[in-house]
């Protein structure tokens, strides 16, 4: 613990050299917001440019594919690992807590891969978003400088998560009860009087699910980092006095935005989506 | 965007006036999902005084009300600063 907290204190000072950057530029004031606002890197057609949000979803991908295979794949039957003790309790997380709470049974073996895969990304790129890395849009002397990001505050990668999962919930639904059953499951049991007012909220209801799933993630990862930057921002934005007060003010939300949003988010985002899933093929009534 | 929060609305009567609306706006979500949150965990503190032994499996749905309660300040959030970037 004790360990952590001094690399995670010294990995927050490093931080504020973003904000140096830009000053010394001296073209603009610093304004935490810039960060999500995104210079093209590599010019490609159709849109499929690359920026910051993408190179971090790249090295998210990497990353959590190393995850897998370094965690996952070890020989069985000799002493257990460190590595494998840690391995077992992702998955475990993945089994107990995501799969098997929201999932029926017999869907477990179909929509495992997709939650727990889904769990172990969102969990690497929000982590990701708070190890400052040399991918920003602002150089100094023409180095890259050190920046926090997360891929994940941006809305248009939580939206295309929320989709997937959005998508595959009625096609499973309709897979498992048939179009006429599946739709006929949205409405509750209640007086016939009733039922024009609740189709239309239930039907609404369908498309609150992909915006709170999305938004949920995504202004999650948002309000943090904006925490930090605001915070650090003040140094440049009030005076340089309040420097200790506002590195000791952020790195508090640093060390909890680390130890608890980002977990927490990915699990929720995983088990909403294995909730919603399972609702989805065995309807309640 | 953020730094003219700061900055211009000491200057500008119109955009100080949507800075205390972004800050009430905030500030008034917080407070609703503050007293979920502190329903939440005393509920939780209850429940385990009671029966300790299902502490690992409230411990799941605890995190899943908390993120839940949680993100209801950030919609606020995200309301308040579309408002204020758009209007």
């Amino acid at each position: 613990m004790t360990r952590l907290l001094a690399l995670a204190t010294a990995l927050f000072l490093v931080l504020p050299s973003v904000a140096l950057a830009a000053s010394e530029t001296g073209e603009e004031e610093f304004d935490p917001a810039h960060e999500w606002e995104f210079e093209t890197w590599v010019d490609l057609p159709f849109g499929l440019d690359i920026n910051k949000a993408v190179a971090y979803l790249m090295l998210g991908t990497i990353v959590s594919c190393v995850l897998g295979i370094v965690l996952m794949r070890v020989k069985v039957g000799k002493e257990p690992t460190k590595r494998q003790a840690v391995g077992e309790m992702i998955y475990e997380i993945a089994q107990v807590q995501v799969a098997e709470q929201g999932l029926p049974t017999k869907a477990i073996s179909r929509w495992f891969p997709y939650v727990a895969s889904l769990m172990l990304f969102i969990w690497t790129i929000n982590m990701l978003g708070f190890i400052p890395l040399p991918l920003s849009d602002e150089t100094w002397h023409g180095v890259p400088t050190l920046a926090i990001f997360a891929a994940t505050s941006t809305l248009s990668v939580t939206l295309a998560l929320a989709l997937m999962t959005w998508v595959f919930t009625h096609y499973e639904g309709i897979r498992a009860n048939g179009t006429v059953g599946y739709f006929k499951s949205w409405i509750p049991e209640v007086p016939k009087a009733l039922l024009p007012m609740i189709i239309p909220l239930e039907i609404l209801g369908q498309f609150m699910r992909l915006i709170s799933l999305s938004v949920r993630l995504y202004a999650n990862m948002l309000a943090g980092h904006l925490l930090i930057l605001t915070f650090i921002g003040l140094i440049f934005l009030t005076h340089w006095a309040v420097f200790p007060l506002s590195v000791v003010a952020g790195t508090a939300f640093y060390l909890f935005e680390v130890v608890i949003v980002v977990s927490i988010q990915a699990y929720i985002f995983a088990a909403l989506s294995a909730i919603y899933i399972g609702s989805a093929i065995e309807p309640e009534h | 965007m953020l730094s003219s929060l700061f900055i211009a609305a000491a200057e500008d009567g119109a955009d100080a006036g949507k800075a205390i609306a972004l800050a009430l706006g905030i500030g008034l979500g917080a407070l609703g999902a503050g007293v979920g949150l502190g329903n939440i965990f005393g509920s939780m503190i209850q429940a385990v005084a009671r029966q300790p032994e299902l502490r690992a499996e409230l411990t799941g749905i605890q995190w899943l009300g908390f993120a839940l309660v949680e993100a209801v300040v950030f919609y606020g959030l995200i309301g308040g600063l579309l408002a204020f970037v758009l209007i």
